[in-house]
């Protein structure tokens, strides 16, 4: 069965590099502009893992993912990991990943393989 | 009986109120007795001896309970007084102990039109004005940190879908290469990684002035880092048959920030197998001093020159040899290890002999520090250089440094040709060898040598607005 990864970052650019990435490999991709956005997609389309971006305008990312407990998470953004559990982002059980940008496509790929063939 | 006499003083003497009533009541009863005493010594001697008896007695209880009286008057009007006095200033003694705890909202109001009254309203106006420092202090610390963190995030931020296209092309996502396109697109990818290297380096050098680096402290166990490193690089160390020993004894589990220990220890494990010859070894050790613990790895490989040994710590400074070329690097590594190592107060430095290889060490602080100070990197300002040059005085002449160095400051000699002079002077009497003098030359040319770049920067922007004037005439002509 083909799974479904919802990416949200607020750069373009971005969301078209991971899009062609992750699509590439075999995934099904939906994006999203904003932690907003990312609600409103999460539940229209129930992806399988969300690839979340940290430092997006709007609502504060750390609101967002307490909303959302029932999907996988990953994050993936420039912010360090040490400097985001301080902020409290890494506490939630679904948060599974957090990948350093900028990223490896192979390692990309390597982790989401691994987050949804668990 | 001393310890009481001093108790009854402290207890008349040390309230402003107290002292002052005191003496104005000494002052009521001894201004009066006095000359109640010449009135009856002086009536005494003009009546006749008859009146002694039933006068005198009368006489003696008016001027008692006179000298009472004024006494007690004297004291009242000296309490009324003296507190007239003492009450504002205990107001502005209350409102500067608020100060001293930080609360700069404090407002005094006395209104006894007087001298105090003055002092009361200068205290007024100064408080506000450190409390108003107090806010911009506050403001420029919040705008600091949301500019390296917006900066931080803007500069990264291309990186992402330029390494991650440049890695989809080179993977075949959008077809095969031929030869060449795989060539010119390992520059691209090469470069850009070292781009995103200078700028991660970067921004930690800027953390590290604004006293801005984030230490997370948390209970560590050393030991176990220092093994986890030396795992960490057997990869690289294998590359050239290189052994890493660790040395650690006992080392205290203390509260420290294990990302940074990381950081710096790596960054010097790293440059020690890059420096190193094949089949060489490196060790690092670790141990429990007075109050921090020292750290030291050592390497055997080419070692470094007396003249980089100090200029090795600076940023985008280099050792020009062969490894270096092929292992490239930012050539900011250092500089931010003594930053990160020197914002926790910590010490940094290097022994070394040329071909005989290097140690180097650094200090770790048992408790984490509080407060973190900016650390200068990127430029010297004067009181650098002069306090560099005090050190190197004393390195070289001990503790009379410290006096040659007051001297010549005071005849403003300190420039680069005075100091040469001044050490020409030493040679020549054989105060100083001729080896010692040409080393203190050399470090004292090195402090100016950066100098020089500063100067340097400044006579750049003038020359470039004189081009930006002349291309702005030009454009106008046209």
């Amino acid at each position: 069965m083909v799974k479904t990864i919802l990416v949200v970052d607020d750069e373009p650019d971005i969301r078209d590099s991971v899009r062609t990435i992750l699509e590439m490999n075999g995934y099904r991709v939906i994006t999203a502009v904003d932690g907003d956005d990312c609600l409103k997609k999460a539940r229209e389309t129930k992806p399988d893992l969300i690839l979340l971006d940290i430092m997006m305008p709007g609502t504060p990312v750390v609101n967002i993912v307490k909303q959302i407990k029932d999907i996988k998470i990953a994050f993936m953004s420039v912010v360090r990991i040490s400097d985001a559990r301080k902020k409290g982002l890494c506490s939630q059980e679904n948060i599974v990943d957090f990948l350093q940008k900028p990223f490896n496509v192979s390692d990309l790929v390597d982790r989401v393989s691994l987050i949804l063939n668990e | 009986m001393d310890a009481k006499k001093l108790t009854i003083k402290n207890l008349l003497f040390s309230k402003l109120n107290r002292k002052l009533t005191f003496l104005f009541a000494i002052v009521g009863l001894v201004a009066p007795a006095v000359g109640i005493y010449y009135f009856y010594v002086i009536s005494i001697s003009s009546y006749p001896a008859a009146l002694l008896t039933d006068q005198a007695s009368l006489l003696r209880t008016v001027a008692i309970m006179i000298m009472i009286l004024i006494a007690v008057d004297a004291g009242i009007i000296g309490f009324l007084v003296s507190r007239s006095i003492s009450k504002p200033i205990k107001e502005l003694r209350n409102a500067t102990r608020e100060v001293e705890r930080g609360n700069y909202n404090v407002k005094v109001s006395i209104d006894t039109n007087d001298e105090i009254a003055e002092l009361a309203q200068a205290f007024n106006v100064t408080t506000a004005a450190l409390g108003k420092l107090a806010q911009e202090r506050k403001e420029v610390d919040t705008a600091k940190t949301e500019f390296l963190s917006i900066t931080s995030h803007e500069l990264r931020s291309p990186m992402t879908p330029m390494k991650a296209q440049l890695q989809m092309l080179e993977n075949g996502y959008f077809g095969e290469l031929n030869d060449k396109q795989k060539e010119s697109l390992g520059i691209i990818i090469r470069n850009a990684d070292r781009l995103d290297n200078i700028i991660v380096d970067f921004l930690e050098i800027s953390r590290i002035e604004a006293a801005k680096l984030k230490f997370n402290f948390v209970e560590t166990d050393l030991a176990q880092i220092v093994r986890d490193i030396a795992k960490f690089m057997e990869g690289f160390a294998k590359q050239k048959n290189i052994d890493v020993i660790v040395n650690v004894d006992k080392l205290p589990v203390i509260e420290t920030d294990p990302d940074r220990v990381t950081q710096v220890l790596r960054n010097l494990v790293h440059n020690a197998i890059k420096f190193s010859n094949e089949n060489c070894k490196v060790e690092i050790s670790a141990e429990l001093k007075n109050n921090h613990i020292l750290f030291s790895v050592r390497d055997y490989g080419c070692g470094l020159s007396p003249e980089n040994q100090i200029r090795i710590f600076e940023p985008f400074f280099q050792v020009e040899c062969a490894n270096r070329r092929r292992y490239g690097g930012t050539g900011l590594g250092l500089a931010i290890c003594r930053g990160i190592v020197e914002s926790q107060n910590g010490k940094i430095w290097v022994e070394s002999k040329p071909d005989k290889g290097c140690i180097f060490y650094f200090t770790l602080p048992l408790a984490p520090v509080r407060e973190l100070k900016p650390i200068k990197i990127l430029f010297s300002c004067r009181s650098d250089i002069e306090k560099k040059i005090r050190d190197e005085f004393k390195a070289i002449l001990g503790p009379l440094g410290d006096v040659e160095f007051e001297e010549l400051k005071i005849k403003n000699s300190l420039s680069k040709d005075d100091l040469f002079a001044y050490i020409d002077s030493l040679t020549g009497q054989f105060i100083i060898t001729r080896e010692n003098g040409t080393e203190f030359k050399n470090r004292i040319g090195e402090i100016f040598g950066e100098e020089k770049e500063i100067i340097n920067d400044r006579r750049d922007t003038v020359h470039e607005n004189f081009e930006n004037e002349v291309l702005k005439r030009n454009y106008e002509r046209f």
